[in-house]
């Protein structure tokens, strides 16, 4: 028995030998060819319904296309896309596109402003599409040739990027077909892209070239592979192997991970929104600006970025602007108002009236300033940049205790305004600072306490405040909206609705060995990162061979 | 015919009452399927998506429960398992049936291979005990069964996947690689599925050795082993139809229970290989309040479990005439 059994380990540790020795994949996808690694958690279920909001990432930027790009880092500059033109007229209340002649589907068809016609009105007929509430602005959609009219309810320039910049545009031919649009899984798309969708399994997608593109001799590369990954460690392991050249994830130790392996890897983290810290405006205690003007100064910004992000994330400051992606819209005065100083924090709350008694501050009716703050226990980096605001906190003697809940949880507090307060970067911010200030301080996005409210959780309402929101709307004058961003800093300063912590970033990774042609910062052409649709299909388009001069 | 029929009922009671658990738990959890999902878009997304995230989902709040537990139970009843929400709009029995494969083929022959490796060893270990094979391998295997599961795999990536190039550190596939019944797929597939069969089987040994080695030593000093080596048997016989079969009676229920929670996947193994498998899906139904995702894949392993031990409670019956019913 024992020569039995010695004999069935040989035989193992042979099979594993010849596995071992078996052939190592030696295409790695040739110089034409790009491999992402951006860790989505999933695998994927073959549906590229441009509409579905869990796979649009998929195809909208390659496979579907948008009237008109607007990029994202350059304070919204706008390239024609689909639209070889565009027009505000109506005192801002009417748009008028033109549609580019010469664009062909991928099945051969040309697109005609009919097609673009039909995919609004499809969004208008299925609520269930209509991501972006375009309908909640539109009041009617008309053609006259190679024209579509869009006529808004009212004044409705920054919904210019929702209409023109965010909705992919769908074959009338292939879609009118479709009994329920919503439930339309869409396994082959059609699409006027510089790609098409090759072949897909759970694990893998692969795009191949669209020979008959629009654009001219783009692009240049062939195949696109777009593998699943459900967690960080394999996904990063690829980038820094050198398999996969393009990443959207977090590293940690970028430096001795990820750029020491090769000197052909790089990163951007270009900043597009804020992490702030969420504050419940209805809590009976927190409705005092003093404490949240006593917290912003309390918080070390520079630190919680160093320690908490790696430093990947920049410090923000308290007018809410980006920087630097959006400087220019910056009040500079205003942004050193709340700079780390606990001092001034102990005067704020002592001038209202709270007294320190041991180590805490409390009310004059005797209840301590503490306080509990929701954070996503799964968000390691959350969990830290939180640890060490509670002690620069702690330090001016107001407490808060960390709720590290499962985002679900998370979530479903947020929205419904059950919180005291709230690290949170969720805020999909937009191509300007407004989008992230509208976001936050529209009373339209707030709703009552246990009532999900769409972006303002902390529930900040003022009419004045409002009146500025509404002005920017019907202005396309860039003086003008400064002006008016400008006051809205000066609302985020004067009354802290909430504080902006850190900022949060596009993650970005990409090799040089085989292509160029990548977003840099001297050259933020779209916003770089593979999940952020539809500048994913920009970026590819983008890229060379290296060969290629 | 009365155990049959006995254990028949056990088996209709306990699967009733895990279909109805499975319909009520998921129920008590927070949130709803539409926040999850705006949280999973990185923020990319119009605010007022929600509610066309709620409209297309199809979440239906004011839907009494009395109601929705008997339009599950129809469901159920006609393998109807409806639409994942995580995966919307495929259902839930194509996306369920794309990930078994992967799972029954690494977690299934892992756990049948550790079983009948484990049950070996261990008895050999007993049968010579003292011996070399008795002194090497339980002690080993016992400990690197102690070691947590990701840190061996990820030191397993380390050495074999990322220092020596030998196999692959992750997925189930190379991504170049075309899906077909080819030798060249085949055999890509089975070189990325060493190192994750391997860990299991390493962790997973242990247990097995260990019970059925103390179990063959209980036996051993049996009475009626004594008998038979004083009758004079062969000690192959001896080790094989008296030891053996006696000593593995325990290790079946066991085995039994592991293999039908094989159709539960391996999280973590998915999860550090980024393998597929239906463990990730598990815990991203569990994520995103997919719950019918989640329905189907509990009521799988509730009854493969069932199954399994219905099956062992056969198996014993027919190895050990003692657990019979007297009648």
């Amino acid at each position: 028995m024992k020569r039995l059994m010695t004999l069935a380990l040989v035989v193992c540790l042979a099979a594993t030998a010849s596995a071992c020795g078996g052939s190592k994949s030696s295409k790695s996808g040739g110089k034409t060819a790009v491999t992402i690694s951006n860790e989505q958690g999933t695998t994927w279920s073959c549906g590229f319904n441009p509409f579905n909001s869990d796979v649009n990432f998929l195809s909208f930027g390659t496979v579907y296309e948008e009237l008109t790009f607007v990029n994202g880092l350059k304070s919204g500059q706008t390239t024609d896309w689909l639209a070889s033109s565009y027009a505000w007229s109506n005192s801002n209340k009417t748009l008028t596109v033109t549609i580019r002649p010469g664009v062909k589907w991928s099945d051969g068809k040309p697109l005609t402003a009919g097609d673009v016609l039909f995919t609004f009105n499809l969004l208008k007929k299925n609520e269930g599409l209509d991501l972006n509430a375009a309908w909640s602005v539109l009041k009617d959609v008309t053609r006259n040739g190679n024209k579509i009219t869009f006529d808004f309810k009212g004044s409705a320039v920054p919904y210019f990027y929702y209409i023109a910049a965010q909705t992919p545009i769908v074959p009338e031919h292939i879609w009118s077909t479709i009994k329920n649009p919503v439930t339309y899984k869409d396994t082959h798309p059609v699409g006027t892209g510089p790609f098409k969708m090759a072949s897909c399994s759970p694990q893998v997608i692969k795009y191949t070239k669209n020979a008959g593109y629009w654009q001219k001799g783009k692009p240049t590369i062939e195949t696109v592979y777009y593998p699943a990954f459900t967690s960080n460690d394999p996904a990063n392991q690829q980038l820094a192997s050198g398999k996969a050249q393009w990443g959207s994830q977090f590293i940690p130790n970028i430096k001795s991970y990820y750029v020491s392996k090769s000197a052909d890897n790089h990163y951007w983290f270009p900043p597009t929104v804020n992490v702030s810290i969420f504050i419940n405006l209805q809590d009976p205690i927190l409705k005092d600006v003093a404490v949240r003007k006593a917290m912003a100064y309390a918080i070390d910004r520079k630190k919680v970025s160093e320690i908490g992000e790696y430093g990947y994330e920049p410090p923000s400051n308290q007018t809410g602007i980006v920087t630097p992606t959006f400087s220019s819209w910056l009040d500079p005065k205003l942004a050193h108002v709340f700079d780390y100083n606990p001092q001034k924090a102990i005067q704020t709350l002592q001038a209202a009236g709270y007294k320190k008694k041991g180590n805490l501050f409390y009310t004059p009716e005797g209840k301590p300033l503490s306080f509990r703050i929701l954070n996503i226990g799964g968000y390691s980096d959350w969990v830290a940049s939180v640890q060490v605001i509670q002690k620069q906190l702690a330090a001016v003697g107001i407490k808060i205790t960390p709720e590290n809940l499962s985002s679900t949880t998370y979530d479903a507090d947020n929205y419904n305004g059950k919180f005291q307060l709230s690290y949170n970067g969720n805020e999909s911010g937009g191509p300007a600072p407004y989008y992230e200030l509208r976001q936050v301080l529209y009373s339209k996005n707030s709703a009552p306490i246990g009532k999900p409210a769409a972006t303002n959780w902390e529930r900040y309402e003022n009419p004045a405040t409002d009146r500025l929101i509404e002005q920017y709307a019907s202005t396309a004058d860039p003086a003008t909206q400064h002006g008016i961003v400008r006051k809205l800093e000066q609302v985020m300063v004067n009354e802290v609705p909430v504080i902006p912590v850190t900022e949060g970033v596009d993650w970005y990774q990409y090799n040089t060995r085989d292509l160029k042609g990548w977003v840099t910062p001297d050259n933020p052409y779209a916003q770089p990162a593979a999940y952020v649709n539809p500048d994913w299909g920009v970026v590819l388009l983008n890229l060379k061979p290296k060969s290629a001069s | 015919m009365r155990f049959v029929l006995r254990r028949l009922g056990f088996f209709v009671v306990t699967l009733w009452a895990a279909i109805t658990l499975n319909f009520l738990i998921p129920r008590l959890m927070p949130g709803n399927a539409a926040l999850s999902m705006m949280s999973r878009y990185k923020g990319h997304i119009n605010p007022n998506a929600m509610h066309a995230l709620e409209v297309a989902f199809g979440i239906k709040t004011h839907e009494s429960l009395v109601h929705a537990y008997f339009t599950y139970i129809g469901n159920i009843a006609r393998l109807h398992f409806g639409i994942s929400l995580t995966f919307f709009p495929d259902t839930v029995t194509h996306q369920v049936l794309q990930a078994l494969p992967w799972t029954l083929a690494l977690v299934g022959t892992t756990t049948i291979l550790a079983f009948i490796l484990g049950t070996l060893i261990g008895l050999v270990a007993a049968w010579r005990r003292g011996g070399v094979l008795d002194g090497v391998l339980p002690p080993i295997f016992v400990i690197t069964s102690a070691f947590p599961y990701f840190w061996l795999a990820l030191l397993a990536i380390w050495l074999f996947s990322i220092k020596l190039g030998w196999f692959a550190e992750s997925g189930g596939y190379d991504v170049t690689t075309t899906v077909a019944w080819s030798w060249a797929f085949v055999s890509d597939a089975f070189r990325h599925s060493v190192l994750p069969a391997v860990t299991i089987l390493v962790t997973s040994i242990g247990g097995w050795i260990l019970t059925m080695r103390n179990n063959t030593i209980t036996v051993l000093a049996e009475d009626y082993v004594r008998m038979a080596r004083a009758k004079g048997l062969s000690p192959w016989r001896i080790m094989w139809h008296y030891a053996g079969r006696n000593a593995i009676l325990p290790n079946l229920t066991g085995f039994a229970m592991s293999l039908g929670f094989v159709v539960s996947g391996a999280i973590l193994v998915e999860f550090v290989f980024n393998y597929p498998g239906v463990g990730w899906m598990f815990l991203q139904s569990v994520e995103n309040q997919d719950y019918a995702l989640m329905q189907a894949l509990f009521l799988m392993i509730t009854v493969a479990v069932l199954i399994a031990i219905l099956a062992a409670d056969g198996a014993t019956a027919i190895l050990d005439p003692r657990t019979r019913d007297r009648s």
